[in-house]
């Protein structure tokens, strides 16, 4: 949806996506869209298809019906090269289990999404050490494996909005923590979304987590066929 | 960050199995090019071993049996050729030299060639480089031997050392011609030869040896000498014959003429040295093709030992590349890093596979220098070792081609869910 000049006006703009597994389980969104800078919790219980939609919208998974257009781009209609690159550049991801590559630095799992989006090699490492700076990483050149799971979480942020995306999904990046962290973690989220001006998508079944977005989107309603 | 980092960071991870596994290809590589190199070194040196000799005769059974016998020292030659044999064939042209030799006896495992003063002055054991006295002397009277440079070695005598010979070739075998102690009075420089290996004597002294046996079992008492020789004692078992040459010229229009007309002789028989090396070249290159064959074999083991080795890795993987494609690097970027990295095991174990063939190349000439006297120089051809480089490296990238495919197959979705 193009607004005023041809300016994008939403980030997400989802139109009648339809989407089903070989299992039988079948997603179906009438109409979802997303303003620039907005945060939005995908709300239901497990099994209801949040991930699902998460990976759809990251292009990870191409829908059979509809239209899904992430920040003015149309990824439904691409081939998956092209989602690879706007996934690289527009979107970040952050995971349950944050998802580390434990063989590299805490600096190169930062780069390693600078990598991705194709930016300047020689910029990496100022990047990645300024952004880990900025939420406390103190240790840029350890492992992965040798930091605390906190810290690995950090990382991980980091590593999401390396890019400046304009959209970060965020696949129950609270589930395994304990409620003190899970609303520290979901703040860092929150403010580091802000900071790097992104739209934050997040999907949880925590109800604790209700009151921290502008929007609650229950996804229960698209849910068709099976559960998943 | 960039891709090759990535691919370090995972070779670097499976440390153990990447260093094995470019172990075997390194193993393979220097396999198949040391014995590229030897391959032509060997025949090289089999050729620079028939030294100045143009024709070659004897009364073995081929004459590849007679140049392998009396130039290398394989065997002692069996049939002995007569002195007036001798004599006729040497007036029967007019050679720059013929040099008679015989074979039979030996010390400690080691020929003993009896020989004539002109094989030392005018035959040349390798082309260009007459022989050259290390220590003490050449022989000049009876019971005197000289050394090869092998020989001494192996044997570790000195100058002035009194020695007994052995009838035949074995070292415990044959019986001792204790009678007649022989005086070490010189030991030679390395030739690169196989004559490094003999023991060299003046042809009375053997003849008188062989006499004395004779007149043992005849009943006769008493020490032989020269002057109990008879006809039947001065046997020899080779003759080394040179036709005149232009000078700086090794060849003669005459050697085919002379060779055929000595051949008429069905009493001998006559080799010319280097067409029986090039005769040899052509029997054993066949079981050479089948150990190059090997090598390449045992190339593509240790490709098949690099798909292994990364499909097993595959499963341990398949979240750092569900990781990788979540970030937005394509499947083909995710596959050509696989390659990449069975590339990189290839290359590595290539290059170390070179450096391995150049020491065992050098490990192997020295040893056939000390076992045979053969002097190998192991050249390894620079276009040749690229030619095989590459070829490891190809074959380990065709290794990572299933991998890679099981890489670009991994279901990202599925792959980032937690563990259970």
């Amino acid at each position: 949806m193009r607004g005023y000049h041809g300016r994008v006006s939403s980030v997400l703009d989802i139109h009648n996506l339809r989407f089903r597994r070989a299992s039988g389980f079948g997603l179906h969104v009438p109409s979802l869209q997303l303003g620039h800078g907005q945060t939005a919790l995908l709300w239901g219980a497990s099994g209801t298809g949040k991930s699902t939609l998460l990976w759809l919208v990251a292009g990870l998974l191409r829908p059979q019906a509809g239209t899904l257009e992430v920040a003015g781009e149309r990824l439904d209609a691409m081939r998956e090269s092209d989602r690879d690159r706007i996934r690289a550049r527009r979107i970040g991801l952050v995971f349950q289990t944050h998802h580390l590559l434990p063989d590299f630095t805490a600096e190169e799992n930062v780069a390693m999404a600078l990598m991705a989006a194709g930016e300047p090699e020689r910029g990496h490492r100022e990047r990645a050490r300024g952004l880990l700076a900025s939420l406390g990483i103190e240790r840029p050149e350890a492992p992965a494996s040798q930091l605390s799971v906190g810290q690995q979480q950090r990382v991980a942020v980091a590593r999401a909005i390396a890019c400046r995306p304009a959209l970060v999904l965020a696949d129950e990046p609270t589930a395994s923590l304990d409620q003190a962290n899970a609303q520290a973690t979901m703040q860092l989220i929150l403010d580091a979304c802000r900071q790097a001006g992104a739209a934050l998508l997040c999907a949880s079944h925590d109800p604790a987590m209700r009151d921290r977005f502008e929007r609650v989107i229950d996804v229960t309603p698209f849910v068709q066929g099976v559960p998943a | 960050m960039n891709d090759l980092r990535v691919v370090m960071v995972s070779l670097k991870a499976r440390s153990l199995s990447s260093a094995v596994t470019m172990g075997s290809v390194a193993v393979a590589v220097a396999l198949l090019l040391t014995m590229l190199s030897l391959r032509s070194a060997g025949f090289q040196a089999f050729q620079r071993g028939t030294g100045t000799t143009h024709l070659l005769v004897s009364a073995d059974s081929s004459p590849l049996v007679a140049v392998l016998n009396n130039i290398f020292y394989a065997n002692p030659p069996a049939n002995p050729i007569s002195w007036a044999k001798y004599n006729e064939i040497r007036s029967g042209f007019p050679y720059a030299w013929a040099i008679p030799t015989q074979q039979g006896d030996s010390f400690r495992g080691f020929p003993v060639c009896a020989t004539a003063p002109e094989f030392f002055t005018k035959f040349e054991p390798v082309r260009g480089e007459p022989w050259r006295v290390r220590e003490g002397r050449l022989p000049q009277g009876n019971f005197e031997i000289c050394l090869g440079a092998t020989a001494a070695a192996g044997t570790g005598l000195r100058v002035g050392q009194q020695v007994r010979l052995t009838h035949g070739a074995g070292s415990d075998h044959g019986h001792e011609h204790a009678e007649y102690p022989y005086t070490v009075v010189g030991i030679l420089q390395p030739t690169g030869s196989a004559h490094d290996r003999a023991v060299f004597t003046d042809l009375e002294s053997s003849w008188i040896l062989h006499a004395h046996d004779r007149r043992e079992q005849e009943g006769k008492e008493g020490l032989t000498t020269a002057a109990d020789l008879t006809d039947a004692d001065r046997l020899i078992t080779g003759i080394l014959l040179r036709l005149p040459t232009r000078p700086g010229s090794d060849g003669s229009a005459a050697i085919q003429q002379q060779f055929d007309t000595l051949r008429r002789d069905t009493s001998i028989v006559v080799a010319q040295p280097a067409q029986q090396i090039d005769r040899l070249r052509s029997i054993v290159g066949n079981v050479d093709s089948l150990f190059v064959a090997l090598g390449v074999a045992v190339l593509v083991s240790s490709g098949i030992s690099i798909l292994l080795a990364l499909y097993n890795s595959m499963a341990e993987r398949r979240r750092q590349i569900a990781v990788l494609r979540a970030l937005g690097l394509p499947r083909s970027r995710v596959q050509g890093m696989i390659i990449a990295e069975a590339c990189l095991i290839g290359l590595g174990g290539g290059v170390a596979g070179v450096a391995l063939s150049v020491i065992g190349g050098l490990a192997a000439a020295a040893m056939l220098k000390a076992r045979i006297g053969l002097v190998v120089q192991p050249d390894l051809d620079p276009r040749g070792a690229m030619i095989v480089l590459a070829g490891a490296v190809v074959l380990a990238g065709c290794a990572g081609i299933l991998p890679a495919v099981l890489a670009y197959r991994t279901p990202v979705a599925d792959n980032l869910r937690p563990a259970a």
